[in-house]
């Protein structure tokens, strides 16, 4: 028989909820007052809008390569070091790694003609000869995250005398097998009359394909919990950290947005060898560096059989590949990735 | 007059263009006599943003048409997701968990459906028509902007689009040549 009478425990439980909602203003700041910087650098280098961040060593450099993180296109690099106890570069410095960090910036129209090309041949061969030349390095290493982990796939392939070790972490690589809903919706999209018409691909765009990726899990649980967590300062603080990260995605240049869709989602020619940036042919097996391929069984951005094809298709002997159990930002800013994936990566490139 | 004429909306482009031209062919010799210079344009202008709003009525038919078609998708899944949340609502034990265990059910039932249907060809297929009519109807309005800016003088987002590709190009060449030039001084 069903009882007439409502739970006293769901009742404490809403009035504890609509108190947490009217204090919310007075315990945590808004998104607009955070900063997301962390941890100091100096910008060692500047070419248009595109920076070289070197962060300041924390401890002695251990590692006999400096590393050049090749952050997405996709939102800003902050998520790499989006709190000191999240922070994916801290981790590395604390390891003794010497962390450099391309920051692409933020594409403005006048942009609109940069492309692979430019990213690869241009602006990260400049930062990886500036870093050679200041640290007196003949080869150095490189990380690339998300589609970073394309560029920096595409620079390792025309340059590998550059590169020492390789590190691809959910990189995009074979779009066909990507199994996310942002590549249907890639596959579908007429990118060449997107960008003919409005140029730059503007960052409304990505939050819609973002706005499709677990609707209702990251569009209201994930408040519901914010809410309900208010008076937990840590959760409270990474959160909007992360909420305002993601809110500021700048515009991804025009003809760069079109290879990227075209090359990759809709005709898939970089794991077929036949993908072409600034008249050369990108072939994966000219990769023969070690190579850590680093994906997420939970990734929802670029799912692993994305990313994996990369560990079969290049010429490395020396080859790894890992599967975490996380997803596409857990791999790079959360307590797991602190306690397995960071730790796993210092140690593979301490050894190299 | 088109085969299609007597479909209603090609009737009606054709009944506005027709007028749109003749009144533009008849008022041409006067205001010819009575514009001095360059004030001639203002008449071929209107003719233009005429037969771009006209034009345009075929785009944003086609764009209503994949939008009704958009929120059929996402209206159609949510109802299903619900049929099957009720469906599975009795079950829940009425306890002090009951609104947590409700809520958990709804959220993965709906995010399950809604990312099949996000995931499927006929979702992306609408979508990518969807966006098509939108970038058509962007380039009409576009279109129309253009007779303006060109009637003040002012450079046309293409102008403007090949003024930054022959920057890129520049900005490409200068750095291919500060690249070479160390190589230059020492043959030199």
């Amino acid at each position: 028989m069903q009882s007439d009478t409502i739970d006293p425990k769901l009742i404490q439980e809403f009035l504890s909820f609509t108190k947490n909602v009217a204090d919310a203003p007075k315990l945590v700041p808004a998104p607009d007052e955070i900063t997301l910087e962390s941890s100091p650098y100096d910008v060692a280098y500047e070419c248009d809008k595109v920076r070289l961040l070197h962060f300041k060593p924390i401890v002695e450099t251990k590692a006999k390569f400096p590393l050049v993180i090749s952050y997405a296109i996709i939102n800003r690099y902050h998520i790499l070091d989006i709190s000191p106890k999240k922070s994916w570069v801290r981790k590395m410095l604390e390891g003794g790694i010497d962390v450099y960090m391309i920051d692409w910036g933020n594409p403005s129209n006048i942009d609109k003609y940069l492309d692979f090309d430019d990213y690869v041949n241009s602006y990260m061969d400049n930062c990886v000869e500036f870093v050679k030349k200041e640290t007196e390095s003949k080869s150095i290493s490189i990380q690339g995250y998300c589609t970073g982990g394309t560029i920096a796939t595409i620079y390792a392939s025309l340059h590998p005398h550059k590169v020492k070790n390789l590190i691809a972490t959910a990189p995009v690589i074979d779009g066909w097998k990507d199994t996310t809903v942002v590549s249907n919706v890639a596959k579908h999209v007429n990118v060449d009359k997107l960008v003919d018409t409005i140029g730059n691909m503007p960052p409304e765009f990505m939050y819609y394909c973002f706005s499709i990726l677990k609707p209702f899990e990251q569009g209201l649980e994930k408040y519901y919990k914010f809410f309900k967590n208010i008076h937990d300062k840590e959760f409270v603080d990474i959160f909007l950290r992360v909420e305002k990260w993601l809110s500021e995605t700048p515009p991804i240049p025009g003809e760069l947005f079109k290879q990227w869709i075209r090359d990759i989602y809709q005709e898939n020619l970089l794991v077929q060898n036949k993908m072409f940036v600034g008249g050369k042919q990108i072939d994966l097996k000219k990769i023969t560096m070690p190579i850590f391929v680093q994906t997420a069984v939970g990734d929802h951005l670029v799912s692993p059989e994305c990313s994996m094809p990369l560990y079969y298709a290049v010429g490395s002997q020396d080859k790894t590949l890992r599967v975490y159990p996380t997803g596409h930002v857990g791999m790079i800013a959360s307590a797991f990735s602190q306690k397995q994936v960071l730790p796993e990566l210092i140690q593979w490139l301490k050894e190299r | 007059m088109s085969q299609d004429a007597n479909l209603p909306l090609d009737y009606f482009k054709h009944v506005s263009l027709f007028w749109t031209d003749l009144l533009h062919l008849m008022s041409g010799k006067p205001v010819a006599l009575t514009s001095v210079g360059p004030m001639r344009n203002w008449t071929n202008d209107i003719k233009k943003i005429s037969t771009e709003i006209i034009d345009s009525q075929d785009a944003m038919v086609e764009f209503n048409k994949k939008l009704a078609e958009y929120y059929k998708q996402l209206s159609d899944t949510w109802a299903e997701s619900q049929k099957k949340v009720n469906a599975k609502a009795p079950s829940i034990p009425q306890d002090s968990e009951q609104l947590e265990a409700y809520k958990r059910i709804w959220i993965d039932i709906f995010e399950n459906d809604f990312t099949q249907l996000f995931d499927s060809e006929k979702f992306g297929q609408n979508y990518g028509e969807l966006v098509s009519a939108e970038l058509e109807l962007t380039k009409r309005w576009e279109n129309i902007q253009n007779v303006t800016l060109q009637s003040l003088k002012l450079p046309t987002r293409k102008e403007i689009d090949e003024v930054y590709k022959e920057l890129h190009e520049l900005r490409k060449r200068v750095a291919k040549l500060e690249k070479e030039a160390p190589d230059a001084k020492r043959h030199d």
